[in-house]
């Protein structure tokens, strides 16, 4: 007679789900302590006077020395002017480019258009800001040169405590507009034809076939862009740090420049998790905001 | 057919030149570095240089700063990354995609949600603990906030979920244990997605400066963006060499990108799609 075998332990242990377990394991302990952990950290230091010399804990006078001063809010100002100019900037021209693109038919151009657009986004922010702050060279630079052709006076651009922002904002959409132009484009791709031949049946003009159709059918992936642009343009670092440092005059100052020098240049630790938990803040909510507010769902 | 025949012509107008116009500052700095100081000081500025084959601006960066150093750290720390982060993100996406266990939904939900956390918000924290462990100025140091993505997670779930589970439950009753299955049957089914992640991975570690420049001190371990930037704080002025230091630091990730465009671009739509 057989013996029915028991199960082992072991084989107790190896159930499907289990195993699923240990799959996912390894990422997830990773983020755990790697991000989870370290923000939890970060709120906690946030509560002292942490300097490489001592560590104490001060309650809220970390926050009040951040929040009540005005350096801080300078960055956010700065930061919040440079991401209004630069989202427009970016979002806008990627659509039309993308919305030619789409019209492309023959798909080999297409592509090699599409490469020479995005090959601004595979360079480093450091060698793209290291191009342009040669290019907008006030003595040496090419556009001054091409302004002074037609009669415009050369500008300082990132060496004016007026120019600097509006700079760096025009630097930041050529660099991401070919990111914004690939989003775009596949969300393009997956619009119905059906919709644009019925109203072209109906008498719509092209116009209006953009208006009605194109755009509520984009709106989502507009918002998503905007979403995206908005968080990464806060968050800017390379480009200043290699080429302004904040100047002139504090007027590229942007939050996370701010950040880097409050943590890595005075050594002040529970402000700079002050700071950085306020970027945290600010950006979900904004991200929470956007979605909520500007979302409209397009039956048809 | 007429209306879609003048709508082409249309967008060729409009951009062929500005693909031009965005392409040239890139062309411009490689231009810029074949030539020498006083073209460059000319004004009005001179176009092409006088010798297309004038390398001396090249070697002269390599002579000042082991730019070849920072090529190979990058080369180093990028690849490291961009292995990593295609293993471990598979095997997550192998079990978000084919089990069910518990919890398994907040799981996912955490690894996503983690892309709300700005890396900034976190490098505090994470600087204090590579101090603590003795980990500044290290590979490993600089590694570590790159060594996974939860967009990588991500990509391999839904490149995963498209294996039919009948296959990978067949090889289950044929005695295949679950780590072979993975190694055997579903890394090679999704080859793309793979290269996909570990190109984009690759490109997007390539062009890190934050962390580096916390974390590294010594120029032997300076990663390519650290070495051009402080290339750029010490010499200035001298054009010829930044632009040729620029344009060595864009070599590879533009090769990279030209060889896998095909890669890259459905990455990056993909990114976007999932939103």
């Amino acid at each position: 007679m057989n013996a029915i075998p028991k199960r082992s332990l072991w084989d107790k242990f190896k159930c499907k789900e289990v195993v699923g377990f240990l799959f996912i394991l390894p990422a997830f302990l990773y983020f755990v302590f790697v991000y989870y952990y370290p923000i939890l950290q970060s709120l906690y230091i946030s509560f002292h006077d942490w300097s490489p010399f001592a560590m104490r804990f001060v309650g809220l006078q970390m926050y009040r020395k951040v929040l009540f001063r005005s350096v801080f809010w300078h960055s956010m100002y700065i930061t919040t002017y440079f991401v209004i100019l630069s989202i427009p900037l970016t979002v806008i021209p990627a659509l039309f480019i993308a919305i030619l693109l789409n019209s492309i038919i023959r798909i080999k151009l297409r592509n090699i258009l599409t490469v020479f657009y995005f090959l601004p986004f595979v360079v480093s922010l450091v060698a793209a800001a290291l191009i342009w702050e040669w290019l907008l060279n006030p003595h040496y630079g090419f556009v001054n040169y091409l302004l002074e052709r037609v009669g415009i006076p050369g500008q300082l651009w990132l060496r004016s405590p007026t120019q600097v922002i509006p700079s760096l904002a025009g630097i930041n959409a050529w660099s991401r507009l070919g990111f914004d132009v690939i989003l775009f484009l596949a969300a393009l791709q997956t619009l119905p034809m059906e919709l644009y031949e019925a109203a072209e049946i109906d008498g719509a003009s092209k116009f209006q076939r953009f208006s009605h159709i194109t755009l509520p059918l984009l709106n989502p992936q507009i918002i998503l862009v905007v979403i995206i642009e908005l968080i990464f343009d806060f968050k800017i670092f390379d480009q200043v740090y290699v080429t302004t440092q904040g100047g002139p005059a504090n007027q590229s100052r942007v939050i996370i420049l701010h950040l880097y020098d409050v943590a890595f240049k005075w050594f002040k630790m529970g402000q700079a998790c002050v700071i950085g938990l306020m970027v945290f803040l600010l950006l979900l909510s904004l991200s929470f905001f956007q979605w909520r507010f500007f979302r409209r769902t397009v039956t048809y | 057919m007429l209306k879609a025949f003048f709508a082409s012509k249309v967008a060729y107008i409009l951009l062929i030149p500005g693909a031009c116009i965005i392409f040239f500052p890139i062309f411009w700095i490689a231009l810029t570095s074949l030539k020498t100081p006083p073209e460059i000081q000319i004004v009005p500025p001179t176009f092409f240089p006088k010798q297309l084959s004038n390398t001396t601006n090249y070697f002269e960066v390599f002579r000042r700063e082991p730019f070849g150093n920072f090529i190979l750290n990058s080369l180093f720390v990028a690849s490291i990354c961009s292995i990593s982060s295609v293993f471990l993100s598979s095997l997550a996406g192998y079990g978000y995609a084919k089990f069910n266990f518990p919890g398994k939904n907040l799981f996912f939900f955490a690894t996503v949600g983690m892309l709300m956390i700005p890396f900034q918000t976190i490098m505090v924290p994470l600087y204090l603990w590579l101090t603590r462990f003795g980990l500044l100025d290290t590979y490993v140091g600089i590694m570590t906030p790159f060594l996974v993505s939860a967009f990588g997670v991500f990509l391999m779930r839904v490149a995963i979920e498209t294996i039919p589970s009948d296959y990978i439950d067949a090889a289950r009753i044929d005695g295949c244990s679950d780590l072979r299955i993975f190694m055997q049957i579903i890394l090679p089914s999704v080859k793309p997605a793979l290269a996909t992640l570990a190109i984009i991975k690759f490109m997007w570690t390539w062009n890190e400066l934050l962390w580096p420049l916390i974390v590294t001190s010594s120029t032997s371990k300076y990663v390519v963006t650290l070495g051009l930037s402080s290339f750029t704080n010490m010499y200035f002025r001298e054009y010829h060499l930044l632009t040729a230091a620029a344009a060595l630091s864009m070599i590879p990730t533009i090769a990279i990108f030209l060889l896998f465009q095909k890669w890259v671009i459905r990455g990056v739509a993909m990114s976007g799609l999932k939103g």
